[in-house]
């Protein structure tokens, strides 16, 4: 692989990803703001409580955090602020957007680092596993399981866990306790439903992949010639036969992240009480918060496009007839 | 021989003492006795599958967790305990009212501090009013509180410095519930600090002070920890609390309000007893009562709920006509709604003051839905007398329309709410049974705001509002809508938003002009005599009871539990009044 080839293909990849992220800031910005829907719409539930004319109050809300202008001009004065760094004010969590996504992040990474760790690492184990033992009792068992881990929906497992080892047993706390210290083995303890919950339908899916995969692979001529060579089994499977079948894995479990940064860790976030960044999107949209939609809109976009171009790289590395000179 | 006299004196004394009578006991005065306070310990985790607050500078905020999460840290001037008896805060002594009712005489108590020692004074409530919330740069939320009808003009009440703990607020109107609606709930800002901010809303909305609360020094029973938003709000025992210095109080060394995203995951916290308190749903409430180490409290709450009838001209022309809208309240069970739907826990609502405000009366209010006034033949006779039914040969009654179509009616309702959902397929069984066909439509709120209440003349250039005047409709043609309501137990008289003519909130189109009045007169100087004020409220409930511009359903009561070591609760409408006071129990 020519190394100015790549360089060349990681430099266009990246404007892209500007100019998408460009637009991505416009489409979102326009949506959220020509929408019926105001920040201040929210208040009347507690107008009625309060019984306060609600005009007035909305008035003064959308006054407050400039709301009133123009779109255009909102937008402008957006995309000005950007420029300068200021991602902007949340109406509905009284801080600097920049200030809650930094609080928050932490929350959700973990989660989702550690659910993608356990998925893969469990998955394409028991995958090639499965492949290498294909129509014995435990090829059956790990399909049966897979198949079962991909029927349930994260929200049913996570309240059914609770209810157990929370519960019953009173091995786990029902909630995720943000005071624990990130890196303890408390902390680790306390995610272990969590990363369970969200971690078991994918790994399900990968483990369905890497078998379907890994078969594919050992039907081919060079594991024969491999085989043929005389090389032990275990070296066959594990330098010949995985290198080849992990490729098509990783751009699903890429594919993944992206879905789980997108939204897919929230019911998890919420079922547990953790405060990642997927309640924190959920209820700046219900809030119609836009400075913070935006913000999360363009992160997650800047995960898959980001998470793609890692890809792309690691396949000329796992593949070396891959080239983007 | 010395050693033997000794023993025979000993011995002889002993004699003596045992043969003697005891001498008497010289009473001493008992120790002055000491009042036991309980023990401060523990963290209480109250939990909550709400929403978060927006902002712990209050002045900011239009939401009632905000409002919540600050008064944890600063009390107001008084608050009321479950009978509504009035108990001083940062009041010194009660509020002096002028014999015409236009005169606050307010005093605070001389031993406030903010948290750098200033003193509190009545300076800083002066500020607070004239420079901050009547402020055009600040934009308080909710300035109406503060704000009169003069001669057609909306005007601010004038306020105006004593002396250091005093200062006097002047109205030119009167108005007996203004002291329930703005002056108990009064709480400053310390003038020396907002003072940097002022005019600034930039800087105001995010100065630290007030972000963090960093100011309440001695205000109230905890101070500002942390703040995690969506997840937890915790604040910690306040040592310098202005009310326990003489009890000790508050209790607890920590107080965290834990945010859940489903109910079901904080039913679970209750249950593994990771959280102390929460409230529960009426389905749940069997379950809990019977678990040992949980109580539960069933309590009346300020909400109602109810089936809003369209009297603007885009609803059923029918439900312009009185009887008609009677005919539909006599023919919803009130009873079993409240048993079924609500599962027990409720009681049938005539109209908008719940019954344990002092204002509440059933005398002379038509009960429709309930008793004699439940009954579906009678409202098919009072349909047929307003023209919209047919006596058949065998004397049954068939309903229709003046045209002798069906009758389909449009109720509409917001999407993610069971209850919601059970009060609308309800009203449809109950309706379909007198041959009314009630078609429903589930929306998201945003939508039901804009399209269903928001209204304007047609053709006008007005911009959309909730109240445009009598000719005004929705964008969506509507005939039923179900809603859930509040009413403050103690000044009812803001709920004139929904039910006079102009009310600012009177989405429905709803006008009676005594009803008008009336609410006026709740307002005035008469009322300043609580007896005629009752007999208003009294007349008010009559007539909107008989108008059934809404049928009013029911007043729901609520359910909270306690891990039952948590003692010192007051359960009432107002449970939280003396949560300084809550502690646990030695195990």
């Amino acid at each position: 692989m020519k190394r100015g080839g790549l360089q060349n293909y990681i430099i266009r990849r990246l404007f892209y990803a500007f100019l998408i992220a460009f637009g991505v800031v416009t489409i979102t910005f326009i949506l959220l703001r020509i929408g019926p829907s105001s920040p201040a719409d929210k208040y009347l539930a507690n107008i009625s409580a309060r019984t306060q004319d609600p005009s007035q109050v909305i008035e003064a809300v959308e006054s407050r955090y400039g709301l009133d202008k123009p779109i255009y001009e909102q937008y402008f004065n957006y995309l000005v602020n950007l420029a300068r760094g200021d991602w902007g004010w949340s109406f509905s969590t009284s801080m600097p957007v920049i200030e809650l996504i930094k609080r928050h992040w932490i929350y959700s990474f973990q989660l989702i680092l550690l659910s993608m760790l356990f998925a893969s690492s469990l998955g394409i184990l028991i995958g090639i596993y499965s492949a290498v033992k294909q129509y014995t009792r435990t090829d059956y068992i790990a399909t049966f399981f897979s198949f079962i881990g991909i029927s349930i929906p994260n929200f049913w497992l996570g309240i059914m866990l609770i209810l157990v080892f929370s519960v019953q047993l009173g091995w786990f706390k029902t909630y995720y306790d943000t005071g624990l210290p990130m890196f303890s083995l408390a902390n680790l303890k306390a995610l272990i439903l969590p990363v369970i919950t969200l971690g078991t339908g994918m790994m399900a899916g990968y483990t369905r992949y890497a078998r379907s995969s890994t078969l594919d692979n050992l039907r081919k001529d060079f594991v024969k010639t491999a085989r043929a060579k005389g090389l032990p089994e275990h070296v066959v499977i594990g330098k010949h036969v995985l290198r080849n079948a992990i490729l098509p894995i990783i751009t699903i479990i890429m594919f993944d992240l992206a879905g789980v940064v997108f939204g897919g860790a929230y019911l998890t976030e919420i079922i547990f009480g953790i405060p990642g960044l997927g309640r924190v999107s959920f209820n700046a949209i219900f809030a119609n918060d836009y400075p913070v939609v935006i913000t999360i809109t363009l992160i997650g976009a800047m995960v898959v496009l980001l998470t793609n171009l890692a890809t792309d790289i690691v396949y000329t590395w796992l593949d070396p007839r891959i080239r983007y000179d | 021989m010395k050693r033997l006299a000794i023993l025979i004196i000993v011995f002889i004394a002993l004699l003596t003492s045992c043969a003697a009578p005891q001498p008497a006991p010289i009473p001493r005065p008992e120790p002055p006795a000491q009042k036991a306070y309980p023990e401060v310990k523990g963290v209480f985790i109250e939990g909550t599958s709400g929403g978060d607050a927006e902002t712990l500078n209050w002045l900011l905020a239009a939401d009632a967790t905000s409002f919540s999460y600050a008064g944890q840290c600063i009390d107001s001037l008084a608050t009321y305990d479950n009978d509504w008896n009035v108990h001083l805060r940062h009041l010194a002594k009660p509020v002096e009212i002028s014999d015409d009712g236009l005169v606050y005489t307010i005093t605070i108590r001389d031993d406030l501090k903010w948290t750098d020692g200033t003193p509190v004074t009545a300076e800083d409530y002066v500020y607070t009013l004239k420079n901050l919330m009547f402020s055009d740069w600040l934009n308080y939320t909710y300035q109406t509180d503060w704000q009169e009808e003069v001669e057609g003009e909306t005007v601010f009440v004038e306020v105006e410095l004593v002396d250091e703990t005093t200062f006097v607020i002047r109205r030119q109107t009167a108005d007996p519930e203004f002291i329930d609606n703005a002056i108990y709930s009064l709480t400053p800002y310390p003038k020396h600090i907002a003072i940097k901010y002022e005019g600034d809303l930039e800087a105001f909305t995010e100065a630290e002070e007030f972000n963090n609360l960093t100011y309440t020094g001695s205000l109230g029973p905890y101070r500002f920890k942390e703040w995690i938003r969506n997840d937890k709000y915790v604040v910690e025992r306040n040592p310098d609390f202005y009310l326990g210095q003489l009890t000790g109080a508050p209790y607890f060394t920590e107080y965290v309000t834990k945010l859940f995203g489903t109910s079901a995951a904080m039913l679970a916290a209750l249950e593994a007893g990771d959280i102390h308190h929460c409230g529960i749903e009426p389905e749940q409430v069997a379950k809990f009562k019977q678990m040992e180490g949980i109580k539960v409290y069933t309590v009346p709450t300020r909400a109602y709920d109810l089936i809003v009838y369209n009297l603007r001209p885009n609803g059923w022309e029918g439900l312009q006509n009185k009887a008609v809208r009677q005919a539909l309240s006599m023919s919803i069970d009130k009873q079993t709604f409240i048993d079924q739907i609500r599962y027990g826990f409720a009681d049938p609502a005539f109209s908008f003051i719940p019954m344990p405000s002092p204002w509440y009366t059933e005398e002379g209010v038509s009960k429709f839905g309930i008793g004699d006034l439940y009954d579906k033949e009678k409202a098919k006779e009072m349909l047929l007398e307003a023209g919209y039914g047919t006596r058949e040969g065998d004397g049954s009654i068939s309903i229709h329309d003046k045209d002798g179509q069906p009758i389909k009616l449009t109720l509409v309702t917001t999407t993610g709410s069971k209850l919601t959902e059970d009060i609308t397929l309800f009203v449809k069984q109950e309706l379909g049974e007198i041959g009314i066909e009630v078609d429903f439509k589930l929306m998201p709120w945003p939508t039901q705001l804009r399209q269903y209440m928001m209204n304007k003349v047609p053709g006008s250039d007005q911009e959309p509002n909730y109240n445009n005047g009598p000719d005004a409709v929705s964008e969506e043609p509507w005939d039923m809508m179900v809603l859930a309501f509040n009413t403050h137990p103690i000044a009812p008289s803001g709920s004139r938003v929904f039910f006079i003519t102009d009310g600012g909130l009177n989405f429905w189109g709803y006008s009676n002009e005594r009803v008008d009045e009336l609410f006026t007169g709740v307002r005035s100087k008469e009322a300043i005599d609580p007896e005629v004020r009752k007999q208003m409220y009294a007349e008010i409930s009559q007539l909107i009871a008989e108008d059934q511009p809404a049928d009013f359903l029911s007043f729901p009561r609520s359910n909270s539990a306690f891990q039952a070591n948590v003692e010192g609760i007051d359960p009432g409408m107002r449970m939280g009044w003396n949560y300084h006071k809550w502690y646990f129990a030695e195990p």
